[in-house]
């Protein structure tokens, strides 16, 4: 007989996220056939946007993600370099290569923080080796790992909450400070670069290097020799999407991690990809507003009570389908993993990652010429209009901006990685990546679904970034939340 | 890497050398680290509401003060963290509840606090709206700490025009004090300096008029910025005819006024950022001294914003961004240079 449990709040994902899934038999073996994704806080970035400076938007869109933030002053930096740019004036190298540091630095803060202090909980007993708050309390499935293994990846989560840190301190050589760095204006960084600053950035890349090495990735390992029922599990639609980050050349065209997708099977590369394809439905979400937008022309008006709806977030589609995004997206595109797609292929996929960023910003470092310009002024203008797309740790992202004559900012828009991954159903009943994700999988024990977490926690949800919209208008009533 | 008594105390010292604050305040700090009663901690409930989270990843970076591993097992009894806890659902939500009924914890909240539509805008968990939750966690705690800037004031979440009704802990007359600890994020050493003079006096340090402790927010980054010899090079000179020379320009003059002053600089140079739209005079915060992410001990911070070519956005600050942006003031070629 069906069962429909929630699991609120989800734990170890940024952010605000209930899920409720509904189990039943399927051929004998209990597992979840529906799913719903709910985000469950909104603050209105884009409605804080508006009438603003258009360069404060690198400081204020920091704001929407403290795990990434410099994925957003990148996307915005990029839509403003975009919307601004004059004729024959290109970003200088430095800057380009100061920018790609600093979010570099953050993706591996960001992928270890993520592999051992958010998922790796999932796999290991606490009991016996982290006795305290905010660990001790666990429901304990029993195929967690015990002994001498749980010992290893709990030494290693220590370990790791020193090496994220010494992440943000190398790119605050470059970025000023980590979270939310001020460096990014368009035209380039404000940071100029010293021989010193290298020293010290490549000392602690060695550090990182060797812990990705040597520690990291050998553990995503020993998580698929000991769960490869996992590789099997998760998949969802398959469908994946990147929009590509760390740009090599001032144009943007070569990029460390490629712009592609897949889609029903079919492989495409960066001409694939068209951003005037993505819109966002609402017939599942909290806004009365119209649904099937494009950003470049995305509204929406705040309605709690609307009937059906279920979330804050808001269905962004390509080719009104669901994509998945983040680093296993991106090394498929890239073309460096293509073994699957599933819970297992995720981690690995990011781990993956972390040391091919890591062995770029060893040469990209050396790239710096202290004797060029690391900025070049680009005049605020108006009214102009662009767009940034880039790459957050969790997937793609993008940013729409609208400059109005007066030079304030009319309109901007943002679509991230989570809205793509813990989307609502869409308006044809289409569910979200981690919603389709989860239908299918197994449920030993409906009171504690280890399974169903190992499954979100494989997308690194950061729901922050997930709700980020609204505009005035519509009155949003009492919700009542219907609890088992 | 372990952090040796030794390394804590050299460390302790030559921060305490850095801030010209009197070595002897630091071993005391030190053995306030240490766990306080037999017991399991110092009890500590974290809720998160209007947040982005950078308030919790600056925690992560703490290490000047102990390293969070240092802090969670040895000092802290952290019965609730969404981003940390092993716990998921109601089991979680359990941990809370079992703290609050053991009453006396530290309450921490991160994030602003939506108002409107009763709540709705966030929850905390099915059923708990963050207004709910930090009112209901707030009447059993003996101290609450608004870590961040939007939980002190508001802050980005509350920027205009603030659908959600997002409130900072103050506006909320929750009937107790509040101990203030902003910045967009907060430094992790402000968070843990708090917690440990509560746990060494049983109190929250002494706090400012905005109800931020005084030891990290009481002096104006322009009051220790490197640039300020600079500064009065710059400035001071230029306007000894119609200005009292010991008078600083900044004490009537804002930014927009920077185009009046008629010195321009281009960014990425060196330099007084104020031309170009730094708010550290009007900001209280000692990041010039402290800086920002420390690398391990006896090492102190890496770097901070001005050290970095980019003005101060005055994050600490209760009108923090409403009533301090824009933030930078373009110059372009052609600007006179100094």
């Amino acid at each position: 007989m069906a069962q429909t449990i929630t699991i609120g709040p989800v734990t170890r994902v940024e952010g605000h996220l209930d899920l409720e899934v509904t189990v039943d038999l399927v051929g004998g073996k209990q597992q979840v056939v529906d799913a719903k994704c709910s985000g469950t806080m909104f603050r209105g970035f884009e409605n804080i946007l508006v009438g603003r400076d258009p360069l404060d938007a690198v400081h204020y869109t920091q704001r929407v993600c403290g795990v990434c933030p410099i994925s957003h002053g990148m996307a915005s930096s990029l839509a403003l370099d975009d919307a601004l740019k004059a004729p024959g004036l290109a970003l200088p190298d430095n800057g380009r290569i100061v920018r790609n540091l600093v979010l570099g630095s953050n993706f591996i803060q960001s992928h270890i923080l993520h592999f051992y202090h958010l998922a790796a909980l999932d796999f290991v007993k606490t009991a016996g080796l982290l006795d305290a708050s905010p660990w001790s309390a666990q429901c304990a499935a029993p195929d967690m790992a015990t002994g001498d293994a749980a010992a290893r990846l709990v030494e290693h989560y220590v370990q790791a909450l020193a090496i994220r840190r010494k992440a943000h301190q190398m790119g605050a050589i470059f970025g000023g400070k980590l979270p939310c760095s001020p460096v990014f204006v368009p035209g380039g960084a404000t940071k100029v670069a010293t021989a010193a600053d290298v020293t010290a950035f490549k000392a602690l890349l060695a550090e990182i290097r060797r812990f990705i090495e040597t520690v990291y990735v050998p553990d995503v390992r020993w998580v698929a020799e000991k769960f490869p029922e996992y590789s099997g599990i998760g998949r969802g639609w398959g469908n994946l999407l990147s929009f590509g980050a760390f740009d090599q050349d001032a144009a943007g065209t070569a990029k460390l991690l490629a712009r592609g997708r897949v889609t029903d099977g079919a492989a495409f590369d960066a001409a694939g990809v068209d951003v005037d394809q993505i819109k966002e439905y609402v017939a599942r979400s909290w806004y009365s507003s119209a649904s099937g937008l494009n950003p470049a022309s995305g509204a929406t008006a705040p309605s709690k009570s609307k009937a059906g709806a279920y979330s804050w977030v808001k269905a962004p589609r390509y080719i009104d389908k669901p994509h998945e995004v983040g680093p296993l997206a991106r090394m498929w595109a890239s073309g460096d993993y293509r073994k699957g797609i599933s819970v297992l292929d995720r981690h690995a996929a990011r781990a993956m990652e972390a040391a091919k960023i890591a062995d770029a910003m060893a040469a990209w470092v050396g790239q710096l010429d202290f004797a060029k310009a690391f900025y070049a002024y680009v005049p605020l203008a108006g009214p102009r209009s662009g767009v940034g797309m880039t790459e957050a740790a969790r997937g793609a992202l993008g940013h729409w901006i609208a400059i109005d004559g007066k030079k304030k900012i009319a309109r901007y828009q943002i679509v991230t990685p989570t809205a793509w991954n813990a989307s609502p159903a869409d308006d044809a009943g289409r569910m979200g990546p981690i919603e389709k994700a989860l239908v299918g999988t197994p449920v030993r024990d409906v009171a504690a679904p280890i399974e169903v977490l190992r499954v979100v926690h494989s997308f690194d949800p950061c729901l922050a970034c997930a709700v980020h919209v609204a505009r005035p208008g519509g009155p949003a009533r009492r919700f009542v939340v219907a609890l088992p | 890497m372990r952090l040796t008594r030794r390394d804590l105390l050299k460390a302790s010292t030559a921060l305490a050398g850095a801030l010209a604050v009197s070595a002897a305040g630091w071993p005391a700090l030190r053995r306030s680290l240490a766990r306080p009663a037999a017991d399991g901690g110092l009890p500590v409930v974290w809720l998160q509401a209007q947040t982005c989270s950078g308030c919790s990843v600056s925690l992560l970076n703490s290490v000047t003060l102990g390293t969070v591993d240092k802090l969670l097992r040895e000092t802290l009894d952290l019965n609730f963290h969404p981003v940390l806890m092993a716990a998921a659902g109601r089991p979680a939500v359990a941990e809370a509840e079992k703290a609050r009924a053991a009453k006396g914890y530290v309450l921490v909240v991160e994030g602003a606090v939506p108002t409107a539509e009763d709540g709705q805008y966030c929850t905390l968990w099915p059923g708990m709206t963050a207004l709910a939750g930090v009112r209901l966690f707030a009447r059993d705690a003996a101290h609450i700490l608004a870590v961040g800037t939007c939980a002190s004031f508001g802050g980005v979440a509350a920027g205009k025009p603030n659908i959600a009704g997002a409130k900072g802990l103050r506006d909320l007359d929750l009937g107790k004090p509040v101990v203030n600890i902003p910045g967009c994020p907060a430094h992790p050493d402000w968070i843990v300096g708090t917690v440990a003079t509560i746990l060494k006096t049983g109190q929250p340090p002494a706090l400012d008029s905005a109800g931020r402790p005084k030891e990290y927010y009481g002096k104006s980054v322009h009051d220790a910025c490197p640039n300020l010899d600079n500064c009065k090079k710059s400035y001071g000179k230029r306007f000894t005819k119609k200005h009292n020379k010991d008078k600083n320009c900044l004490a009537c003059h804002d930014n927009n006024d920077a185009k009046h002053i008629k010195v321009g600089r281009h960014l990425a140079e060196t330099g007084c950022l104020y031309p170009l739209g730094c708010k550290g005079y009007w900001t209280g915060a000692d990041c010039p001294t402290r800086k920002w992410n420390a690398g391990d001990p006896p090492e102190g911070g890496t770097n901070w914003c001005i050290g970095a070519g980019a003005p101060c956005l005055g994050c600490t600050e209760p009108k923090f961004p409403d009533g301090l942006g824009p933030f930078l003031t373009l110059c372009g070629p052609g600007a006179k240079k100094d």
